[in-house]
């Protein structure tokens, strides 16, 4: 039998279910299971179902930030950031379609982290992202925000890469804050962040 | 060495990129200069849109101006644009940051069609002369002669007449020909705050049209990104933004005047009406440096400055400044959001900020609905203010009421 506490507040639980049930934000949420755009196949081929990547340099699309996801794909389309396997591949697409991909893939769940954890370098760069305040953009629990991306759960080479790529290559189309962010940091630091943050839970 | 200095780029964070020492690598420049209770901050840039936004999200019927005023939405479809600059025979032209494009936007009296002119550059801004088209992006400078007559024009490449230095980090560009027939060209410092690490940034230069005979007009500049002339004493005045990372309400941004060559505004030692930078530390900071006009408000990335000459608005309005804010990030509350007037004596004596184009933010939710970013006269001395989220250009007109 439950105590009246906890009967006190599982209403209290129930009312402000209710209440977000009334609101239109939370109608908004409740029906945004948004229906795939036709052009998600073609997507999942390489990022995984649901956007949940299998492929380590492929990165996750689920559960990204729907403005991240946005920006990143007008870039691409136009060519500024160049990733030659996706070369040609949005060039027909117009905006309202790659905002509709953005929408879909925002609200897909991210996989939960399967691989085996190194806990020493785990914890490694666990204080390293802490010393560096990753959280700040990316937020304490690094599920990304706006432009900002989802770092939690993202393929550890993936990581490490585009870490390398921020580092090494301040040019067109990288963002100039995240280059000076990764500065003096070395390949094993970076190494160490990747596999914190792509097993962050 | 080089490749060190790239790295001194934080805008999110105080980094204060000492001079580097040759052999031991710094710490990381992006924490520096935060203090405790900041490392848990949350505050970061706020998200750039690069898709077009559909005329029914625009904030047209929120915004508000003084009596007989009226905004209506002049052109849309355009993600990020920046300063404008008008042609001869009409065409408006149009630069961007992340999107990489300059635009053209056509009016034929009724409606506006736009085309994108050059893509892929690395932010690049416009200005026009002698009914040439000058881009400067970045690392590229480009000049497109007739093009309101010729739309194919193929561009000249004045690239290396004009030696641009490799930093990306506040390079990006905002140019005007000044009334000596001078391009006039800023190159912002590389970090939020540093010591230079080479003396070719943080200043403002001109250059002959073909980019010879080069010359630094002042210096101590973190990051202009917009400048007029005076009307009357041709005189050049400047917005300059202030660092991050100080707290919500320091150093504020600045107004600037400059009445002659080789003056110094402060960077990165003096800030604002001379507060002495925590970070980058120096005897006597402010001692030599040219103190602002007036102060812009903290954070509150004032942009485009106009001197307004048209006939239309009010004559109270002759000869004052309308400067955007495009508003802040590095903030607890936004602040700016708006464009607001500044009337002074033509020395800068008696500087007066009055809101005028506001309804962009809500105050109390801390909800925005666009950022003003640059503000050009059309020839009947209507104004049009470019929103740089909503890639955007909005009509200010006036009517007696």
């Amino acid at each position: 039998m439950p105590s009246r506490k906890s009967i006190r507040t599982t209403s209290r639980t129930l009312a402000a279910a209710a209440l977000l049930f009334l609101t239109p934000h939370a109608t908004a949420q409740i029906a945004s299971t948004p229906v795939a755009p036709p052009q998600v196949p073609l997507c999942t081929a390489c990022h995984g179902a649901n956007g949940n990547s299998q492929i380590p340099l492929t990165p996750s699309l689920a559960g990204q930030p729907k403005v991240f996801i946005e920006n990143q794909l007008v870039l691409i389309r136009e060519g500024l950031r160049d990733i030659p396997q996706m070369k040609g591949l949005l060039d027909t697409l117009k905006d309202p379609e790659l905002v509709a991909l953005a929408t879909y893939f925002s609200a897909q769940a991210p996989a939960k982290p399967a691989a085996s954890i190194n806990r020493e370098v785990f914890d490694r760069g666990r204080v390293l992202a802490g010393k560096m305040l990753c959280g700040s953009c990316h937020l304490p629990d690094y599920s990304g925000r706006q432009q900002m991306p989802r770092l939690a759960g993202q393929n550890e080479a993936f990581l490490a890469y585009s870490m390398k790529q921020f580092r090494d290559h301040a040019g067109l189309g990288r963002d100039t804050v995240m280059s000076a962010s990764l500065y003096g940091l070395k390949d094993n630091d970076l190494a160490d962040l990747a596999h914190f943050l792509a097993n962050f839970k | 060495m080089s490749t060190r200095i790239a790295l001194c780029g934080a805008l999110i964070a105080a980094s204060v990129c000492q001079v580097m020492a040759q052999t031991a690598a710094p710490p990381p420049a992006w924490q520096q200069g935060r203090s405790a209770e900041q490392a848990s901050s949350t505050l970061a840039p706020v998200a750039g849109k690069l898709t077009a936004t559909p005329a029914s999200e625009l904030p047209i019927d929120k915004l508000k101006m003084p009596p007989g005023f009226k905004a209506e939405l002049w052109s849309h479809g355009t993600p990020g644009v920046r300063a404008m600059a008008r042609g001869d025979s009409g065409k408006l032209y149009v630069g961007t940051r992340a999107m990489g494009r300059v635009y053209e936007i056509s009016d034929n009296g009724k409606e506006r069609t736009s085309r994108v002119v050059v893509d892929k550059l690395n932010q690049p801004a416009v200005t026009m002369h002698k009914g040439s088209l000058y881009v400067m992006a970045i690392d590229k400078v480009l000049r497109y002669d007739g093009i309101e007559q010729n739309p194919n024009v193929a561009p000249v490449d004045l690239t290396a007449k004009f030696n641009l230095p490799p930093e990306q980090h506040h390079n990006w560009k905002y140019i005007r020909f000044g009334p000596d027939g001078k391009l006039y060209v800023p190159f912002g410092a590389p970090c939020n705050i540093c010591a230079l690490p080479t003396q070719e940034y943080a200043q403002l230069r001109r250059y002959d049209a073909d980019g010879s005979n080069m010359e630094v007009i002042a210096r101590g500049i973190r990051n202009t990104m917009g400048f007029d002339w005076h009307p009357t004493t041709k005189e050049i005045w400047f917005t300059d933004h202030g660092r991050d990372w100080m707290g919500d309400d320091s150093p504020e941004d600045e107004l600037n005047r400059i009445t002659k060559v080789g003056l110094n505004f402060g960077f990165p030692h003096c800030h604002a009406n001379g507060i002495a930078d925590p970070d980058v530390k120096k005897d006597n900071a402010c001692d030599g440096v040219t103190l602002p006009v007036r102060t812009m408000g903290a954070h509150s990335s004032s942009m485009g400055l106009h001197f307004y000459t048209g006939n239309m608005f009010p004559a109270e309005y002759k000869n004052a400044m309308f400067i955007a804010r495009k508003g802040s990030w590095n903030r607890t509350k936004k602040l700016g959001y708006d464009v607001v007037t500044v009337r002074t004596d033509s020395n800068g004596g008696n500087a007066q900020m009055t809101p005028f184009l506001t309804g962009f933010l809500d105050e109390k939710t801390d909800a925005f609905y666009g950022r003003p970013a640059y503000i050009t006269q059309m020839p009947d001395g209507a104004l049009l203010v470019s929103d740089e989220q909503m890639g955007a250009i909005y009509r200010i007109s006036y009517a007696k009421p």
